[in-house]
This record gives C-alpha cells, structure tokens and sequence, in this order.
C-alpha cells in the first residue's frame, strides 16, 4: 500500500483527524508518521509539552497503520500497551516509527519510537499488540 | 475531611478548571469524587475520540490520555510537597470495545509513594455499566518534590 492511499484512510478516522498526523513512509514492516503540534494536544501548560497520552495515543495510531494500513472500517484492534516516557515532548513535531516486530495468524506485536530533533534522543517508546481476528 | 484536605482538594479542582488549553480542558474532565483514597472523574462523550464512521467506537488512545490524566490527580491529592511530576510508563489493557456514545467514568488511585516515585492503578468504564470495564491501567510516576507547586504557576496566571 502506498502513502498517499494510507493518509486517505487515516483521514477517515475521527480521532487520527483530531492527533492531526501524516504517514511519512510505509513499507511491510514498518511505519513513520509526522504529528503536528497544537494546543489542544499540550499536558503540561505551563512548559507546553505535548500530554503523556497523546504521545501514546500516536504511537498506538502508526502501530495500527503498520499492522493494517489498508483497513476497511476501523484501524486493528488493539489489546494493550507499555509505553515508557523518556524525554517530554515539547512545541514542535513529532515523530513515530512503528515496526512490526511480530504478525500471525492472530496477533502482531508492535514497537513504536517516537523523537522530535534527533532520532537517537527518544521522546517514548512502546510496545503494543493486537488482534487480528 | 481535615481543613488542610479540603483546601487543597479545591485548589485542585481550581486548577483543572483554570486551564486555559491542553487536552484535559479539551477532554472537558469534571472531578466527582476526590479523596486521599482516589478520585473520581467523568469525561463527557465526545464523538472526535471515536475511530470510526458512526462515531461509537472510542480509541483507545483517548482512554490512555485519560488514565495518564487521572493518574496525575490521583497524585495531587494523595502526595503532599509535589511540586512537578512525570509520567515514567504506563501499561493499559483494553479489556472490551469502548463501544457506546456514554459518559466515561474513570477511578484512579495512588497505591503506594516513596520520595521519589508514585505507583497508580485506575479503571475505566461507561457510566452505569461498572461492571463492564473497558479499560484498566497501571503506571509509574517520577515526582518532584518542593513547594513552588504547578498550581501555583497555573492559578497565578504564568499559564494563561
């Protein structure tokens, strides 16, 4: 699936609208996403840094798109999540690289790293999995 | 409830209230109950959380942003001298579709602080099915302890 087919299903998604995210690349094991900064996405209002849960809420949005990029109703179903927080996220874009680390019959096990100047400096990392059946 | 309890419990609600921005003023949370036993809180539904077409299904990412929220609250309350904290990880199990156009209601509860670290546990459910939750969360947190507290900075406008 190409990245311009997978930014129109992600268009379709109420709330992947509300995070405001383009998928960057995808190939069959991997995605990169690129969220925009904005204040209704912000935790701490006082430093402006992006909300813990939004930051997951991206990552677990480029694991789906990973998992099922072409999906037809709503993205894979997910079954639950370990995200540790490394660095805050602060005013300016995010991104997330999801690789499929594992998929089989019934579910797929995602890792997720997201940064913001260098890839190397983590914001947070996760782990994620679904359910495929 | 003892005095320095109840001043503290409306500072906090003072505090939710008087954010300007974020997503916890977006998510439009409303505290219901607050104790050094866990809180409380209702976030009203909201159909821009939802995955698909119909507008029924939450994602659960939003549930995560609201335990993560909560968590925080939880620790407000139940930590004296916390001036800052960070969330360290977070684990959650969606534990049934978030299928519904309800409320949801979330309690969250500290179980155990030391100086530097505060452990949580919360529930996440659709008003009037408690039984049937729809989510459950643990998480860790790091916390800074002094007395220029977020409030402050918050309530004495350096926010808005």
């Amino acid at each position: 699936m190409d990245v311009l087919s997978a930014n129109a299903n992600v268009s379709r998604v109420p709330f992947f609208r509300f995070l405001n995210f383009e998928i960057r690349s995808l190939d069959s094991l991997h995605a990169e996403a690129e969220m925009t900064f904005d204040e209704r996405l912000i935790g701490n209002p006082v430093m402006e840094y992006y909300h813990g849960g939004i930051i997951a809420s991206f990552m677990e949005a480029t694991a789906a798109i990973a998992v099922h990029p072409d999906f037809a109703d709503v993205p894979a179903k997910p079954i639950n999540l370990t995200v540790d927080y490394l660095r805050p996220g602060v005013k300016g874009p995010l991104y997330a690289r999801a690789k499929l680390t594992r998929k089989g019959k019934r579910m797929a096990s995602v890792s997720v790293i997201t940064w913001q100047t260098d890839r190397e400096k983590a914001v947070a990392e996760g782990l994620y999995h679904f359910l495929l059946v | 409830m003892s005095d320095i309890t109840k001043k503290k419990m409306e500072q906090i609600a003072q505090m939710w209230n008087a954010r300007g921005k974020g997503l916890i003023k977006h998510m439009a949370l409303q505290i219901e109950e607050v104790s050094t036993e866990g809180v409380r809180v209702r976030m009203p539904f909201n159909p821009e959380f939802c995955v698909d077409a119909d507008q029924t299904l939450l994602h659960g990412g939003i549930l995560t942003a609201l335990l993560d929220s909560v968590f925080g609250l939880a620790n407000f309350v139940a930590i004296e001298g916390v001036s800052t904290m960070a969330t360290l990880d977070l684990r959650v199990d969606y534990l049934r579709p978030a299928r519904s156009r309800a409320d949801v209601i979330v309690r969250a509860h500290c179980f155990r602080e030391t100086r530097h670290i505060a452990f949580n546990s919360g529930s996440v459910w659709f008003e009037g099915h408690e039984a049937a939750e729809i989510a459950r969360g643990t998480a860790s947190f790091a916390l800074t302890r002094g007395n220029t507290s977020l409030f402050d900075a918050m309530t004495k406008g350096k926010a808005s």
